[in-house]
């Protein structure tokens, strides 16, 4: 992946703080965590559908491979995407237990009633609206609307190919401006 | 489908002004910490490494709590296979290198601990009342102990610190002279 890189200038820093990591040096980890978690932690939270505790065992498990892998990243990206990789998988794995607990508006693959483009629409809604979401699409969703990956490394990420996630990434936005959408005269009651 | 093209112009507004970042608690960096830790992934720090010191008078309280009811001189038989447990794990837990070591020695000294509660359950109706307060606070020391130590790995556990909030408050409570603060180390 390209995009939610961290910059640039953060790289040398965040390699020479892993190689501290490596040698035991807990403060490096605590910097390095201090440093990736509040993106981390924000990623989860919309991966895993909103709840908190979710989020939470995400980002513990992501640190966890990520110690654990350490000393085989080889630097070709940014510590944060590499990070971020993990993390991404880490939360589809907990948003798929999750989504076996609850009722989502509509299950994966279902086709969502075709909903208006919106004149407006409140962040705080959108929020709601996307952990609404079946785990799938809101994983593209996220991932491309908010995150701004492009198709190409959504696919590469998610083992899937672009084709797949353009029309995921369709029927995620249909579905989000179905739940967006205010009710239409003459549809209710 | 271009990739953004489809948005309106509100809608990719929206998208925009959701927050990327969110402070994690204070709370979640020390269970990470501690995770790795548990894992072997991160070293015991030296403040930690003294605390596998004071490891020792925990474990030793966690027998305590299981001599005590020898001490009372009943049901002895039926403790030997824990006392000796609860022995090699002490010895185990001081010659322990790793932290997946000591976890485990932790786990095991506690198992031990309590047992020793439940026997002592089983055996307050036949025990004597001096013996059943002698090993009643014997398994309260351990348990404070424990909680202090618990406190020493995560500050912010917040199980440990309403234990100790609590034993502070039973202390205050029960306190009639300033030093009557028992601790039974064996």
């Amino acid at each position: 992946m390209t995009a939610g890189a961290a910059p640039e200038l953060s790289a040398p820093a965040d390699r020479e703080l892993a190689a501290r990591v490596l040698a035991g040096d807990e403060a490096a980890f605590r910097d390095l965590y201090r440093r990736h978690t509040p993106r981390l932690l924000q990623l989860a939270l919309r991966l895993v559908g909103g709840e908190e505790s979710d989020a939470e065992d995400v980002v513990q498990d992501t640190w966890i491979r990520a110690t654990e892998k350490l000393d085989a990243f080889r630097w070709e990206s940014a510590f944060g995407t590499w990070l971020h990789a993990i993390g991404v998988n880490v939360a589809r794995e907990a948003a798929r237990k999750r989504e076996r607990r609850r009722e989502a508006d509509w299950p994966d693959g279902a086709e969502p009633p075709a909903a208006e483009p919106l004149d407006h629409v409140e962040p705080l809604d959108l929020e709601r609206a996307i952990a609404s979401l079946p785990a799938g699409y809101r994983t593209v969703l996220v991932l491309h609307d908010v995150e701004g990956f492009t198709h190409e490394a959504i696919a590469e990420q998610l083992g899937v190919t672009a084709g797949t996630t353009k029309s995921q990434l369709f029927w995620a936005r249909r579905a989000a401006r179905a739940l967006l959408a205010p009710p239409t005269k003459g549809t209710s009651a | 489908m271009n990739d953004r093209d489809d948005l309106t112009p509100a809608e990719r507004r929206a998208f925009e002004e959701l927050p990327r970042e969110r402070a994690p608690r204070a709370a979640l960096e020390e269970r990470v910490v501690s995770a790795l830790r548990r894992r072997g992934l991160l070293p015991i720090p030296l403040g930690a490494v003294a605390s596998r010191r004071r490891l020792a008078p925990w474990l030793v309280g966690a027998v305590a709590a299981s001599l005590a009811l020898f001490a009372g001189g009943f049901a002895a038989g039926q403790y030997f296979g824990a006392r000796s447990g609860a022995a090699a794990a002490i010895s185990g837990a001081q010659a322990a290198g790793s932290a997946t070591q000591v976890a485990a020695h932790v786990e095991r000294a506690g198992a031990l601990y309590v047992a020793a509660l439940v026997a002592l359950n089983q055996m307050n109706d036949s025990a004597d009342a001096p013996t059943r307060a002698k090993a009643r606070q014997a398994a309260l020391s351990a348990l404070g102990a424990a909680a202090t130590e618990v406190a020493h790995l995560a500050p912010n556990d917040p199980l440990a610190a309403a234990v100790l909030r609590g034993m502070t408050e039973r202390e205050q409570e029960q306190r009639p002279a300033p030093s009557t603060r028992s601790v039974v180390w064996f």
